[in-house]
């Protein structure tokens, strides 16, 4: 904070100094109304302009934003005990995959690097009023715009991006910004997260030539305290200089067997002590946590306290938390909400699950039906979406009654007309819309099962298949429905809108939890692996990691192919730690009580209603073999 | 020591230059043994001339004698560029001794290369990869 405190008396002064300045400039050219101040005068109506180039001052942090940091060096990082062992287990090989090569750093990170960076207003032509603020980061060519408008953050269920959403206003002649929706990435790139629950409230502070940046990061998952850093910035007038950053990803190691995540066990990572080895400190400071920011920490140093060999056994040191910090995105005023996503799908959330609608001239598809108690509010929602459109289509992902709930009525509020290339039976083709399913499907719904009766008759899938695959096309585009034999259960399909490049994943993916693994309708770690991998080869990237195909999870909020990545990674490194665990002969109230996803808790975990931490852990161990 | 002198050197340089490098998008302590060097000399199977950074794929062999295919790591294309190393400076089967870093992981068969000579021709690139 020592140049934040510099910068403000700078600032004073500077602001004395700009004061005689705008004095002289008013005396000379009359009132500065026709925007002729100098750069970086303030200017009371408009706020400073920090439009124009700038080149970053690199100072004692050289070390850490060039060459990078060395691993396990957390120092002064108010990191969570589940930040610092998802870093322990962290291997740097994981960034040779081609999925993370071309990982931008997220908006709270990627000042930190060595970038360029551009900022210019948008204002309304006919007011003059600014909308945004532009702000172009050469490294991995990210634009931020920061909304000056009041325009509100977008609700909780729409996508996040690698710069987030921000809006700004100016407070005297600090721009200040609050940025909301940041995807996953890194608080420090040596294996430390910060999780898609971060925020982000930057001051971007002008003193003529120079602008100082401060940002502090909350995140509820990862961090214990706030983390506040800040960057100084140098206008360059000369605009040369390298602004492009594209990034192809490659395959650096060849021979990775497929879904292959590299990570370390625990107890397993062979560097835990070399960076505090090397500098000579005592390993608990090199672990980092909040204790490590503050000056009463040299106490500690003088006489640090033991630390076991192994810090995947620190439990008694600091305890883990095992609360979900995490927002649930979904609606909590009983509503049905609509969220367009791209081309000619909408995701409809509030009803149970996520359902997916795909809109056209010859009517309405959908991807499953949601509880069934929102049934009637999910017909109108597809009524406002397309008032004149026959529901023709729907598609269940899977058995679920929070996906098929609303079948009979929604079938009942359409039509399949015939002459499409996919109709219902002949017999019933004009009583409603079909519903298009895998067989398994149908043959859990029309069964018992424990003391569930079977469906009602009405919502059952008129239209199965047994193979792996079926098609259709509707509304100018195919429809590719692909079968995963055993991954949430053993009816899944994944539904992929190829035109509009929209895949619907139901519960094989969410961002609420912990794959539900139901083992007693079909369902097993190794088949939930494949189908997200099979999910992996479908979706491509716009550019490095973000947008292009758009992912409909089952439950949560809209995903691009990145948030894939992150869950894939994690499933399988849990996969790992029990398969290891098994392989060592350990129960399942061993394996539990190790507790395997104790770095993933803050985030996903549950210990209460549907899809517990527990339940999962049990699911993998035993489809994985465990006794 | 060494390592701390030769980064504030590389980090004045960088400073007084109005070029702004391109930076690793991970972190080569993380990725790398700085303090460690090991020498191959095989064959050039691919040249990626890219960015965060270019590769070079050799299949040379390793500390056992069994051959393996090497991913190097090299400077992005920006900075190739400015020494002098075009997409045109290497062919698959030219045959090329590389001196680097070790990855950390050595199943990898990472290097973060240091020098590149082409014995043929006598041909080579020596610098830091940024």
């Amino acid at each position: 904070m020592g140049s934040l405190c510099r910068t403000q008396f700078r600032s004073k002064k500077m602001s004395f100094l700009l004061a005689i300045a705008a004095l002289a400039s008013v005396c000379a050219f009359g009132l500065p109304a026709y925007g002729q101040g100098v750069v970086g005068e303030f200017i009371p109506d408009v706020g400073f302009d920090l439009s124009g180039n700038w080149n970053p001052l690199l100072h004692e942090d050289f070390l850490e934003r060039i060459p990078g940091p060395e691993l396990v060096n957390y120092s002064g990082l108010p990191i969570t005990e589940g930040s610092r062992l998802w870093g322990e287990s962290w291997n740097s090989s994981r960034l040779t995959m081609p999925e993370h090569q071309c990982q931008v750093h997220v908006a709270p990170y990627i000042y930190r690097g060595p970038l360029q960076l551009r900022f210019w207003d948008e204002k309304d032509p006919q007011s003059q009023k600014i909308i945004a603020i532009k702000n172009y980061i050469s490294t991995y060519e990210q634009t931020r715009t920061i909304w000056m408008d009041g325009r509100p953050h977008p609700p909780a269920w729409a996508a996040h991006t690698w710069m987030g959403f921000s809006t700004g206003k100016w407070e005297g002649n600090i721009l200040t910004v609050y940025t909301t929706h940041i995807k996953q990435g890194w608080v420090r790139r040596n294996g430390l997260p910060e999780s898609d629950q971060a925020t982000l409230v930057e001051h971007f502070i002008r003193h003529g030539e120079h602008m100082t940046h401060v940002s502090i990061v909350t995140d509820p998952v990862y961090l214990a305290e706030p983390l506040v850093k800040s960057e100084d910035y140098v206008i360059n007038s000369n605009a040369g200089g390298n602004w492009l950053y594209p990034c192809e990803e490659v395959e650096e190691v060849e021979g990775r067997p497929r879904g292959a995540v590299p990570n370390y066990l625990p107890g397993q990572n062979p560097f835990i002590t070399e960076y505090a080895n090397m500098y000579h400190l005592p390993l608990v400071a090199a672990l980092g946590g909040p204790e490590t920011m503050y000056p009463e920490f040299e106490k500690v140093l003088k006489n640090p306290p033991p630390v076991p060999s192994d810090p995947f056994q620190k439990d008694e040191v600091v305890p883990m938390p095992t609360k979900n910090e995490a927002q649930n995105p979904a609606p909590t005023d009983g509503e049905i909400h609509i969220l367009p996503v791209q081309g000619n799908i909408y995701m409809l959330v509030g009803a149970g699950g996520n359902i997916t609608a795909q809109v056209g001239d010859m009517g309405v598809l959908i991807v499953d039906t949601g509880l069934a108690q929102s049934a009637e509010k999910v017909i109108a929602a597809i009524r406002k979406l397309a008032p004149d459109k026959p529901l023709q289509y729907i598609i269940n992902t899977h058995v679920h009654p929070d996906h098929t709930g609303g079948n009979e009525k929604l079938r009942a509020a359409g039509v399949t007309i015939t002459g499409a290339n996919v109709t219902g039976d002949i017999s019933d083709a004009s009583k409603g819309a079909a519903i298009i399913a895998h067989q398994a499907v149908l043959d859990r719904m029309s069964m018992a099962s424990g003391n569930q009766p079977p469906a009602p008759t009405a919502s059952w899938p008129t239209d199965t298949f047994l193979g792996d695959r079926k098609t259709l096309w509707f509304n100018d585009e195919s429809v590719d429905i692909t079968h995963e034999k055993a991954a949430h259960t053993d009816g899944d399909s994944i539904v992929y809108f190829r035109r509009s490049d929209v895949i619907a994943t139901g519960d094989i993916f969410v961002t609420t939890g912990y794959p539900f693994i139901d083992i007693a309708r079909g369902g097993s770690i190794q088949g939930e692996l494949d189908a997200l991998n099979n999910l992996l080869d479908l979706a491509i990237s716009r550019h490095d990691e973000e947008g292009g195909t758009y992912i409909i999870p089952g439950h949560g909020r809209l995903c691009d192919r990145w948030e894939l990545i992150e869950y894939r990674d994690m499933v399988t490194i849990i996969r790992d730690r029990i398969r290891a665990s098994i392989k060592k002969g350990l129960t399942l109230d061993q394996v539990k009580a190790s507790r395997p996803t104790m770095d993933y808790d803050a985030r996903y975990g549950a210990d209460k209603g549907f899809g517990t931490t527990d339940q999962f852990v049990e699911a993998v161990y035993k489809s994985l073999g465990g006794k | 020591m060494k390592r701390t002198l030769l980064f504030l050197v590389v980090a004045a340089a960088s400073m007084l230059s109005t070029q702004v490098n391109v930076y690793a998008h991970h972190s080569f302590a993380a990725t790398y043994f700085e303090d460690q060097t090991v020498t191959i000399k095989g064959k050039l199977v691919q040249f990626l001339y890219r960015n965060p950074h270019s590769f070079v794929h050799v299949e040379a062999p390793d500390d056992k004698g069994e051959t393996q295919v090497w991913a190097v790591e090299w400077g992005a294309g920006g900075q190739l560029s400015r020494d002098g190393v075009t997409r045109e400076s290497l062919k698959p089967g030219d045959i090329v001794e590389i001196k680097g870093n070790p990855g950390r992981n050595p199943d990898d068969h990472r290097i973060r290369m240091q020098s590149i000579t082409r014995p043929a021709d006598g041909w080579n690139w020596k610098g830091v990869v940024q």
